[in-house]
């Protein structure tokens, strides 16, 4: 499967390179130009399914701009993300965490794109559904249920005799999600415990079907992109911030997606697991339409971030991005 | 002269290519064991291979529990699959009318067809929620159905074809004769299916598991959906397990950013192709015993 994958990335990245090769337009006449009729090739993007919705958007929007260039997405998770930016199977990484130092010591360029956010996740079915949502829970109780598993069942949680279990889901391929809330519990994604499940959707998918599970997703796989409200069957685990033991109402931010991404403006809801969002290359970009993607992800694009369900970035993150993707310009 | 010279051009050219499979074996295992000699000049491959603690960031490289993950999967997988595969086999063959024989045949082979992640979505959608909700409750135990039985069931189904479809060969190679003779001294039709087909086709019913068994042991994406991945050695059945090829293919991306991962993932592969091979060698040995006593 992931042989055949790879082998299939590394063709379109060879295919990409070819195309490149080939005669295309002058970066600085280009640049000149208002629109740049001329761009052709083909990029590749792997990586993060919190960024996958987001780059479909912009792969969509960029093509319809430029119908020369062709665009690939795949997601698989931000190590897979990393690690074929850095084989050079993908034109683009998608990470949704922080950048390691041992990858940028290989030769990655991290170029911050957006910013969303990882919610704990209860099924709607929970038996226990109305106390979780009225009070809450506490930072160390998720750390208790996730890193120390000393808090086993639901019943325990609420101050009862042991009951009902807790079936604890986790991540099972390498990524940004659950690196991200292992941050926000003082942990790395292998001291998370609980059943492996693979990608974003799949922890959405049996968290959804299990009363008794609880997981955690990326925003952009809880809420339904059209109705803005929780997909049918699954309820965010709102977490007690002030740990007072109830959920005020500055801390009822998961309404809808809107909600939580106001809150995550506001720093209401903090960083982790809140995140930024990175596109990784490889170096700088090499080829023209990849320069121009990245630069376009990063102006124009920008304005197709809210709409996709994530936070766009402040104006000196965005200037810092271009400049190390070697866009001297600042926006238009 | 022009004839022989193409005859030995024929002979030469043809042995080199039969020298290749043999050949890329060894290439592989090779550049494994080159890739993995970073984690062994650390750590004794005993601790590697005995340890139950993985923590890559801690430096923490034990594989049995992945190890334990496979055979777990892999035997409960062959302990439901062979008996099923075989019975399916001799009806087919011996009981089942010619149409429903040949209409059989094609649905079989669409079975072995079909591409593993369909089992696995399949594996998600129907056996995990069956094992939590019936099996589990059923036994006394509690889980989510991510678990070894769960992936057992997923994968013994994805054996079934390989396994039906050479003992249904191996059946039809047994002359008829043989049958007739039975037949005609009176056993029944199952007496003859049990002392007469099972017994001559014996052999080939052992090579068919050991097919079933190296695909089992090998698959990795359906597994992967519905095992559970929980890095501990199983006690159950309702446990969750962690597979072999499942490390590899969940953690391929995490290999740039941890030191001496990578190295680790290889030791797994060769790991996984070290015990592939030692039972194919097993079930060849006893073929060729079984093949000697029954000369």
């Amino acid at each position: 499967m992931r042989k055949t994958a790879l082998f299939a990335a590394t063709l379109v990245a060879a295919l990409a390179a070819f195309a490149g090769a080939g005669p295309g337009p002058d970066r600085d006449s280009a640049r000149a130009a208002t629109a740049v009729p001329e761009l052709k090739g083909r990029l590749s993007l792997s990586g993060a399914w919190a960024l996958y919705p987001l780059a479909l958007k912009w792969a969509e929007e960029f093509q319809r701009l430029h119908p020369g260039v062709r665009i690939d997405v795949q997601a698989g998770g931000a190590g897979k993300g990393v690690a074929d930016a850095l084989a050079g199977a993908v034109d683009i990484g998608m990470l949704s965490r922080d950048i390691a130092p041992a990858e940028t010591a290989k030769g990655a360029l991290a170029v911050a794109v957006a910013k969303d956010a990882v919610v704990p996740t209860v099924s709607r079915a929970n038996p226990f559904l109305a106390e979780i949502l009225r009070r809450g829970l506490k930072r160390n109780e998720f750390a208790a249920i996730w890193v120390a598993q000393t808090l086993r069942s639901w019943d325990e949680l609420f101050g009862r005799k042991p009951g009902r279990p807790i079936h604890v889901y986790t991540r099972s391929d390498a990524c940004g999600a659950a690196e991200t809330w292992a941050a926000y519990l003082g942990r790395r994604q292998e001291d998370l415990n609980g059943i492996g499940v693979y990608g974003d959707p799949g922890v959405a998918d049996a968290v959804k079907r299990d009363p008794l599970g609880v997981g955690f997703n990326n925003i952009n796989f809880v809420y339904d992109a059209k109705t803005k409200r929780p997909v049918e069957g699954l309820e965010v685990c709102p977490i007690d911030l002030d740990g007072n033991g109830t959920l005020d109402p500055r801390e009822r931010v998961y309404a809808t997606r809107d909600d939580i991404i106001k809150a995550i403006a506001a720093d209401v809801y903090p960083s982790p697991p809140a995140r930024e969002l990175f596109f990784v290359l490889k170096g700088k970009p090499a080829s023209p339409a990849l320069a121009e993607f990245l630069k376009w992800a990063l102006t124009g694009g920008q304005a197709l971030v809210p709409d996709a369900g994530y936070l766009p970035l402040g104006k000196e993150r965005l200037a810092q991005g271009l400049a190390a993707i070697g866009g001297t310009d600042t926006g238009r | 002269m022009k004839r022989l010279a193409k005859d030995a051009l024929a002979r030469r050219g043809m042995s080199a290519l039969a020298a290749l499979p043999g050949l890329l074996v060894l290439i592989i295992v090779l550049g494994l064991f080159l890739k993995s000699r970073a984690i062994l000049a650390v750590q004794p491959l005993s601790r590697l291979v005995f340890g139950t603690s993985w923590h890559p960031l801690r430096g923490e490289f034990g594989l049995l529990p992945f190890i334990s993950g496979t055979v777990w999967v892999t035997v409960t997988a062959l302990a439901l699959a062979v008996p099923i595969s075989i019975l399916t086999a001799i009806y087919l063959s011996e009981f089942a009318p010619r149409s429903v024989r040949e209409s059989a045949r094609p649905v079989v082979d669409v079975l072995a067809g079909l591409p593993s992640v369909v089992f696995g979505v399949w594996g998600v959608i129907v056996v995990v929620p069956f094992v939590g909700r019936v099996l589990a409750p059923l036994f006394g135990a509690s889980s989510s159905g991510y678990s070894v039985l769960a992936a057992g069931i997923v994968l013994a189904i994805m054996i079934f074809p390989t396994v039906i479809h050479i003992s249904l060969e191996v059946f039809a190679s047994i002359p008829l004769s043989l049958r007739e003779a039975s037949l005609s001294l009176g056993a029944t039709r199952w007496e003859t299916a049990r002392h007469v087909v099972l017994r001559k086709g014996s052999q080939g019913i052992l090579a068919a598991s050991v097919l079933g068994f190296s695909r089992a042991f090998g698959e990795t994406m359906a597994v992967l959906m519905v095992a559970g991945n929980v890095p501990a050695v199983p006690k159950s059945l309702f446990d969750p397990g962690y597979p072999l090829p499942a490390l590899i293919a969940n953690n391929y991306g995490e290999m740039m950013s941890v030191p001496r991962y990578d190295s680790a993932l290889m030791l797994a592969a060769l790991v996984l192709l070290a015990v592939v091979l030692f039972f194919n060698v097993l079930a060849r040995r006893i073929l060729v015993r079984a093949e000697r006593r029954s000369r």
